[in-house]
């Protein structure tokens, strides 16, 4: 107005309750193990908040959960599955398994299905069975158990390459031969090195460092762990599925 | 949704040993709907100088067009073929001609430069659709796959592959980059340019 | 009147100068009365039994129904106010599709009891503004069979919800002569068709009337095949093996 005075006309504000905060995440299945990783990275628009704010956490002896989207809601809801987890085991009287986990992980979800986490969960760790296992989840609950998955920023960037070097898609297998239906160790954590310096490379919300995940199921020897620098186990047992982290730096640019 | 995906398709280039690569997807379609399983976007411009034009499908036509008048021009005016890095220059020249009104096409330039020691030089470029150049030394990637291409190719690709492990290398790259993009697929084409021959594949892919 | 109990007896949510509630007690009492009810555990399964009372020859015995599933996992037999059974059965039930719907999986034996004992003890006078609940404790004692990750499982559970996991045990009016049997004849080895001859026979021993398929209920939960109530057949063909 031209007097300054703004009284007769109706404004309208909008509180936006969510953030994107970048990065991203990434689970690969073994026989018998299972790695879940993500970076370090958090960062608002063209603006890095933190270089070490981690996205993936321990559960149990047996399942790691990588969190990706909005960091405040990731955090509260990772609290919430660890006080669920909790509860669990004081009332049931033992570890609450992956495939428990991953339906619990939905209903939380689902019960937000008006006013979402916004997050992208992705579950990894070793079934009842013994077998290595990855469950991805949307944010209102979709769940599926996959051989791997990639979610966040860079989830267009590594998802098909994963596509191409997990499930061989676009391969054809060597004359009277298959491919493979799970990678040993060693090569599952070059691949997964190689996705996230790629994606540090082209994604400017990635970077920073790298946090890895190995759970390894109950009696497998740490084969393909050996030689690798600064893996640190993190289990509180050693006779049931064990859980190690590598960490390592990536470009900051 | 914006008009630069209105019918879809990828390109990507790569740079080899003594050799550069082209390929791109070979759909065409109108938004969702699928109309065309065998839609080139990649053009010869001379023998050892191809362009591909991902973008608004009208605009691949009159671009094409246009860049054959002009290189036609240069050729009669200056009694040369034309280089692969004065065609870039050509074809960014054009498209900031329109700055305002921009044609919608994100034009991937690859050939075999010519050097003063009488050799030939990879050489690959790309630029936006009001033509500001890029000349990467490695790869470069235009389209609605462009994403997923710099993501498959930076795992895959590295430098001074031979020409047979290059035509390996960005087949496996574009193939896995649309079949996780829903406005690109459908085939593949692929010209491996060395100084001498140009070969060209076409590539099965899934037709989903 | 009050000679006999004091005061202390009125109300559910006051203990005697002695530490009791009688109201409890005479819950547990009122088991005692029930019709007899017995479980056996073996490796291969658990075995459930229950006497019917038919009072009169005009009475439908099928529609006496004394062993009721859980899940497909668990089954529970009943003595003593079955009516108040149902109300805890129901909220077993509950509970059990609850667990299995958050966490995908079947609900432990000892769990599902658990639930069924935090009930047990939720009787008093209900606070302003909250949902209606019982007013008095409830006037039976299950058992509860099931198998799950641990094996198969038998629980006993009583009006002051304590629970307890036995091998074998008998509730009701015959329970104290039942009870002193099994003792007598359980034993580890034990095999399913062993234990159905079993409850049988126990049964037989402490029932006025002559036990055949129409007066007795038997129910079994396997790994294999779960819960199930056999049908008359198979009762008529146990009841000739025994």
């Amino acid at each position: 107005m031209p007097d300054g005075s703004f009284a007769q006309q109706p404004q309208q504000r909008q509180f936006n309750p969510y953030t994107e905060n970048g990065g991203t995440i990434l689970a690969i299945a073994g026989a018998d193990f299972t790695v879940i990783a993500g970076d370090t990275r958090q960062s608002e628009g063209y603006s890095i908040q933190t270089r070490y704010a981690p996205k993936v956490f321990r559960l149990t002896d047996r399942a790691v959960l990588a969190v990706n989207g909005f960091a405040a809601d990731g955090n509260m809801f990772v609290k919430k599955v660890k006080q669920r987890l909790e509860w669990y085991r004081h009332a049931h009287a033992k570890d609450m398994p992956l495939r428990a986990i991953a339906r619990l992980i939905q209903t939380m979800l689902y019960a937000q299905r008006f006013f979402p986490y916004y997050v992208y969960n992705i579950l990894g760790g070793i079934e009842e069975d013994g077998s290595g296992a990855v469950y991805s989840f949307d944010p209102v609950g979709s769940y599926e158990r996959e051989a791997c998955r990639a979610a966040g920023a860079a989830q267009a960037l590594v998802q098909p390459f994963l596509d191409n070097q997990i499930y061989f898609k676009n391969q054809m297998a060597a004359a009277g031969q298959s491919h493979p239906l799970h990678l040993p160790l060693s090569d599952v954590l070059a691949i997964v090195i190689d996705s996230f310096t790629s994606a540090t490379e082209r994604h400017i919300e990635v970077g920073d460092g790298l946090e890895m995940y190995v759970v390894l199921a109950k009696g497998r020897s740490s084969q393909g762990l050996d030689g690798l620098r600064g893996a640190q186990e993190i289990s509180t047992t050693n006779d049931g599925d064990r859980v190690f982290v590598i960490r390592r730096e990536l470009k900051k640019d | 949704m914006s008009i630069m995906q209105y019918n879809g398709g990828s390109v990507i280039a790569m740079v080899g040993k003594d050799c550069v690569a082209i390929a791109s997807d070979l759909r065409l379609g109108v938004q969702s709907l699928s109309i065309s399983a065998n839609y080139q976007k990649i053009f010869p411009i001379t023998d050892r100088i191809y362009v591909g034009l991902p973008g608004l499908g009208t605009d691949v036509t009159t671009l094409h067009e246009q860049f054959r008048y002009r290189v036609n021009m240069y050729t009669i005016k200056e009694e040369r073929e034309i280089e692969p890095q004065t065609f870039a220059q050509l074809v960014s020249s054009t498209l900031y001609e329109r700055r305002f009104g921009p044609y919608f096409i994100e034009p991937v330039v690859a050939g075999m430069q010519k050097l003063p020691t009488g050799g030939f030089a990879p050489f690959i470029a790309a630029t936006d659709l009001i033509g500001c150049l890029n000349f990467a030394k490695d790869f470069v990637v235009a389209g609605t796959a462009s994403e997923k291409l710099f993501g498959v190719a930076e795992g895959l690709w590295e430098p001074d592959l031979e020409a047979e492990d290059l035509f390996e290398t960005i087949s496996q790259t574009l193939l896995n980059a649309v079949d996780r993009d829903a406005f690109s697929g459908w085939g593949a084409v692929v010209h491996v340019i060395t100084k001498d021959k140009v070969v060209t594949r076409t590539l099965k892919g899934r037709m989903d | 009147m009050f000679l006999t109990r004091s005061e202390y007896d009125r109300g559910v949510n006051t203990f005697s100068p002695e530490g009791r509630l009688f109201q409890v007690e005479y819950a547990i009492e009122a088991i005692k009365l029930g019709s007899t009810t017995v479980g056996i555990c073996t490796q291969e399964g658990v075995v459930l039994a229950v006497e019917k009372r038919v009072q009169s020859p005009l009475l439908e015995s099928s529609s006496i129904e004394k062993i009721m599933e859980i899940d497909s996992h668990l089954g529970c037999a009943m003595s003593g106010l079955i009516a108040d059974a149902r109300t805890m059965i129901d909220h077993a039930r509950v509970t059990s599709q609850n667990h299995a719907f958050t966490y995908d999986e079947r609900i432990k034996v000892e769990s599902v009891t658990q639930a069924v004992c935090d009930l047990a003890l939720r009787f008093g006078e209900s606070v302003h503004d909250e949902d209606a609940m019982m007013s008095r404790p409830f006037g039976v004692a299950l058992l509860i069979a099931g198998v799950d990750e641990k094996g198969p499982q038998l629980f006993h559970t009583d009006p002051s919800g304590t629970f307890v996991r036995y091998d074998a045990k008998a509730v009701g009016s015959g329970s104290e002569a039942a009870q002193s049997e099994l003792q007598d004849k359980w034993h580890k080895q034990m095999t399913l068709k062993e234990a159905h001859i079993l409850t049988l026979r126990v049964l037989k021993q402490v029932m006025e009337e002559k036990l055949d398929h129409h007066n007795v209920q038997l129910a079994q939960v396997t790994k294999e095949k779960g819960f199930e109530i056999l049908d008359e057949v198979r009762l008529k063909e146990l009841i000739d093996d025994m």
